[in-house]
């Protein structure tokens, strides 16, 4: 293993990388190493991240763009230091296009509701893939009840890849918005984005990414993918839970009329009306959550530092590495094989119940995560109840799929 | 711990599970589904004046829920409403409390209460007998 991992430091030096995060250090069930493979359901830490929210309760926690005092500056000053970082990572022209949200799901719902529905009528259609997590299905589907509208699911294959011609055959004048998943947290599968945008372009129909799974592990670029919406999780980049954001075209957001109202979203008001904040606070309503921002641009810093090449370099070789394991374990059946995939590999073992093969690894020290990944369609279009999934990040090592391999075994052994 | 929780007679009912398939002349039924596990199962009871005649359960679980739901319907020939919930709280009371002695009246299903060291996994335990008593409520076959 010496000799394996020390390779790896050409590209990436994934043990001085694994000490900027104090939970790797961690034993379970009394002596176990904490191996962590349950990064795509969120990811560990660094303390870069975590020292960075302490600070700020440690030494100027106050409220942002409210008071003329000195901590109160300081709170703005990196709160919006934080969102530069987010404009940044998403190569997006302003930070007037950046709003914080609570995660993916939040930014999914302001779009449903202040873009999409004041413009559905009765029997448009809202067309995304069936390989969606339940926060891109579920708030089109509240909005289909709300309005009339209809919601199409584009198919993919059982590789677990989108089929983008019949998507494209499903667009129409009927269709409002195309919701996707960039990379899909249940199948590993990383979509044609750039793709499809052209296609829903030649239509004037805009396009949402839910890209929670795809900023942990590649450059992303909206104005190279030329989407219109772009939703991302701070706690699956290393960052905070709580915080995540939506990117959208300043013209869209101006377009927008305000989602949830309150305090930070005004510029004026009175009982005879109201008028609103500038972007991107029109969408802020209320004390936002501060130290996450602040962690969430720290996550981007991490990212930064530590480099998307190297990043990308080591996920690659641990997912070729445990494909080519798991495939060698009898019984064992990997869901989703798409050509291009991201550090994810779902599986079924013949016999064993995910739910036992969890239960069992993790008592060897493997966290992994087992059950439907909000992606239930997804378990119904492989007949499957449930699946087991491990998911790496750039501070695993190729001798922690061993572990989990060896684990893997014991638990055929005591099932099957 | 793991070896008690996966011990050879919970291994044994989920192998060969006991009263497993479908109920002739069944008169209450429910679907048992846990979404986040996976589990499925829908269990069956035939019941004259009161009291349970036959039992049976079928679908796709763990091996937790499988051998809860297998044992749970050897104990339950002969039992009436009110005595399938008072056992659920003293199993329930079992699950919660390691140093509780075992629970004569529950027999063999006293061999579950290894999931006490696994909180995670006593909803498995639990479901077939949350099934039941819906079972109970929700009469007929559908």
């Amino acid at each position: 293993m010496e000799t394996v991992e020390s390779k790896v430091k050409d590209q990436l030096d994934v043990f001085a990388l694994r000490d900027q995060f104090p939970v790797l250090e961690r034993k379970v069930h009394d002596d176990k190493p904490l191996v962590y493979f349950d990064n795509a359901a969120t990811a560990q830490r660094p303390l870069k991240v975590i020292e960075a929210m302490d600070d700020f309760y440690r030494r100027y926690n106050a409220n942002v763009h409210r008071g003329v005092h000195q901590l109160s500056v300081e709170a703005s000053e990196q709160f919006e230091g934080a969102r530069e970082s987010v404009r940044r990572l998403l190569n997006a022209d302003s930070i007037r296009e950046v709003v914080f949200t609570r995660g993916t799901t939040e930014a999914i719902n302001l779009v449903a509701q202040a873009y999409l529905r004041p413009r559905l009528e009765e029997g448009d259609e809202i067309l995304i893939t069936h390989m969606e997590h339940h926060s891109n299905i579920v708030p089109w589907q509240m909005l289909c009840e709300q309005t009339g509208a209809v919601l199409k699911v584009a198919p993919i294959n059982h590789k677990g890849e989108l089929l983008v011609d019949e998507l494209a055959a499903m667009i129409n004048e009927r269709t409002k918005l195309i919701g996707m998943v960039h990379v899909s947290n249940a199948l590993g599968t990383i979509n044609p984005v750039e793709e499809v945008c052209r296609i829903a372009r030649q239509h004037d129909v805009p396009v949402l990414v839910d890209g929670a799974q795809a900023t942990p592990h590649m450059a992303v670029d909206v104005q190279a993918l030329g989407c219109d919406f772009y939703c991302i999780s701070a706690h699956k980049m290393y960052g905070p839970t709580g915080i995540g954001a939506l990117w959208a075209r300043e013209s869209i957001l101006e377009s927008m009329p305000p989602w949830q109202g309150g305090g930070e979203m005004i510029n004026r008001v009175s009982f005879e009306g109201t008028t609103y904040n500038d972007l991107p606070h029109k969408f802020e309503a209320g004390t936002p959550n501060i130290s996450g921002a602040i962690g969430f641009g720290k996550a981007v810093k991490f990212l930064e530092e530590t480099g998307l090449e190297g990043i990308v370099w080591q996920e690659e070789r641990l997912l070729d590495y445990a494909t080519e394991k798991m495939q060698a374990v009898d019984g064992l059946t990997i869901i989703g094989t798409a050509e291009h995939k991201g550090p994810v590999v779902s599986f079924t073992l013949e016999g064993a119940h995910p739910n036992d093969i969890g239960t069992i690894v993790d008592h060897f020290g493997v966290a992994i995560r087992t059950g439907h990944h909000c992606a239930m369609p997804v378990m119904q279009f492989f007949d499957v109840p449930a699946t087991a999934r491990v998911s790496f990040a750039p501070y695993n090592l190729r001798n922690e799929i061993d572990i989990f391999i060896d684990a893997l075994g014991k638990a055929r052994e005591m099932l099957v | 711990m793991l070896d008690q929780l996966y011990q050879q007679v919970i291994l044994d009912h989920n192998r060969s599970p006991h009263h497993y398939g479908s109920l002739a002349g069944a008169t209450h039924s429910a679907r048992g589904q846990d979404a986040l596990c996976g589990d499925d199962i829908l269990v069956e009871l035939r019941l004259t004046d009161g009291r349970v005649e036959e039992a049976a359960f079928s679908g796709e679980a763990c091996v937790i829920t499988t051998a809860s739901a297998s044992m749970l319907m050897d104990w339950l020939v002969g039992r009436s409403r009110t005595e399938v919930e008072t056992a659920y709280e003293r199993f329930g009371q079992l699950l919660e409390d390691p140093e509780r002695p075992d629970d004569s009246e529950l027999g063999d299903i006293n061999h579950l209460r290894a999931v006490s060291g696994f909180p995670a996994r006593v909803r498995n335990a639990l479901l077939p007998w949350r099934t039941v008593l819906r079972a109970f409520k929700e009469r007929g076959i559908a």
